[in-house]
């Protein structure tokens, strides 16, 4: 299975991406950011599904939430950012 | 004990609350500070407390606006020292606590004091609209007086500000839970309110709304975020949240914020309502006693400050205390509302109620008023 990382600005802000997707069904889940995504150190994403990624966006830009970037969980372990 | 000294605790609070502390406790660590249990029960619970204040304020939309403190004084505290600089010219009411005057003297503010006789908004009003001008740095408001519970024309008073581009401060310390507030309608930069009064949280908690996120820190440190900078994230609430949470507190506070919706504010401020109107129908026409109450009982809360002739506010708190009834008595540290109402050679004794008061505390109260001012306070 793919999984987008969302990353967020605070923790705070991560509760409410996921409280906002979960809200229209969309599984969330809140985690630390690898310290290879989190550039200042110790950061919050949420993560979705691949098939749910285009929704999440739309409905977060809707609710004032717009990510700040995205990165995609490869097979193999590594991330790498999705252009906006 | 009849606890009629609600203005500056609740004492009785739902048993949720102490439940809730006591769980924290043993269940929590503090958000954001990693991805075991406890930590994560701690940001559900955080993040629930934020959402209930967002709800109950209306401010749903932002509850990384809702930062939690230590109590009222601390928010305000940020609040002021964010909005006012040394020699800044800053506009208060003649009704403010010390957690708003004291700020402003150590900031060496220049401060204006519309100091309105008690019971009179229109006149208040009037010297607002005087004194609030472009060279107000901000307008600092309690939204009622935690002495004579008076509440203020706040919303004109905002209004005035919004007009003349002039920041907003509320003091909601007696009216947050009692009065409904809405953030939205109200268009203040910030609303302090203390999480131990009218929201029947523990002491120790505080909450501090923002408008704005241009927020000076008071405290820095840990965040559990962003660690790799140097300086404060400029992100809130991580901006003024340093250091390690008061889970307990937080615990509590929410469970005391769920009590207040599921009560209504509404049928609170009826009861006090009540309870101050059964209080002054018994206590008036006593012979020898002054009775501070207002005769449109919207412009006053579950506040009530009296004064008996030719005995000592503090006399009179200290007989009643021996007789298991805790009023508060003397300046309440607002010597500001004193002055402004004449009563600040004398103080008052002040009897402050809750959604717990019963009206039989209130009869017994007053009966022992009637027995002091009959036998003197030695024959107590």
């Amino acid at each position: 299975m793919v999984y987008y990382l969302i990353v967020c600005r605070s923790l705070t802000y991560a509760q409410r991406t996921a409280a906002v997707l979960e809200r229209v069904g969309i599984t969330a889940h809140i985690l630390r950011s690898p310290k290879v995504i989190a550039g200042e150190g110790c950061g919050y994403s949420v993560k979705v599904a691949q098939r749910n990624l285009s929704d999440a966006l739309r409905i977060l830009v809707q609710a004032g939430l717009g990510p700040k970037r995205v990165f995609i969980m490869e097979s193999d372990g590594s991330y790498k950012e999705v252009l906006l | 004990m009849i606890y009629l000294d609600s203005a500056a605790t609740t004492l009785q609070k739902p048993d949720t609350v102490a439940r809730a502390v006591a769980q924290a406790v043993h269940t929590m660590t503090t958000p954001g500070r990693g991805g075991y249990r406890p930590a994560q029960r701690a940001a559900d619970t955080a993040f629930a407390c934020r959402m209930a204040a967002a709800e109950l304020f209306d401010m749903p939309e932002h509850p990384e606006r809702v930062i939690f403190t230590s109590n009222a004084t601390h928010a305000l505290n940020l609040a002021i020292k964010t909005l006012v600089h040394p020699g800044d010219r800053v506009v208060i009411s003649g009704y403010e606590h010390n957690a708003v005057t004291r700020p402003l003297v150590a900031l060496g503010a220049e401060t204006l004091v519309a100091q309105a006789p008690l019971f009179r908004p229109e006149v208040l009003l009037r010297q607002m609209e005087e004194a609030i001008t472009d060279r107000t740095a901000a307008v600092v408001c309690t939204h009622v007086s935690n002495v004579f519970g008076y509440v203020l024309p706040v919303h004109e008073i905002a209004a005035i500000c919004r007009e003349r581009g002039v920041p907003f401060v509320l003091d909601a310390s007696q009216s947050a839970g009692v009065i409904p507030i809405s953030c939205k309608e109200l268009g203040a930069d910030f609303v302090a309110i203390p999480g131990h009064k009218g929201l029947y949280g523990p002491q120790g908690t505080g909450l501090l709304l923002c408008a704005r996120e241009d927020v000076n820190t008071l405290l820095e440190g840990g965040t559990g975020s962003a660690s790799a900078l140097p300086g404060m994230p400029e992100v809130l609430p991580d901006r003024l949240e340093a250091g390690t949470h008061n889970m307990p507190g937080i615990a509590g506070l929410l469970e005391g914020l769920r009590f207040v919706k599921r009560t209504g504010i509404g049928r609170i401020r009826a009861h006090e309502e009540r309870m101050i109107r059964t209080a002054v129908q018994l206590l008036r026409g006593m012979d020898g006693v002054t009775l501070y109450a207002s005769p449109d009982p919207g412009l006053q809360t579950g506040v009530l400050s009296l004064c008996m002739e030719g005995m000592e506010c503090e006399q009179v708190g200290e007989v009643l205390g021996k007789r298991g009834v805790a009023v508060r008595a003397g300046l309440h540290c607002a010597p500001l509302a004193h002055r402004t109402a004449g009563t600040f050679e004398t103080g008052t004794i002040r009897m402050s109620v809750s959604a717990f008061t019963m009206e039989s505390e209130i009869r017994r109260f007053a009966h022992m008023l009637r027995e002091i001012r009959r036998n003197g306070a030695q024959a107590v």
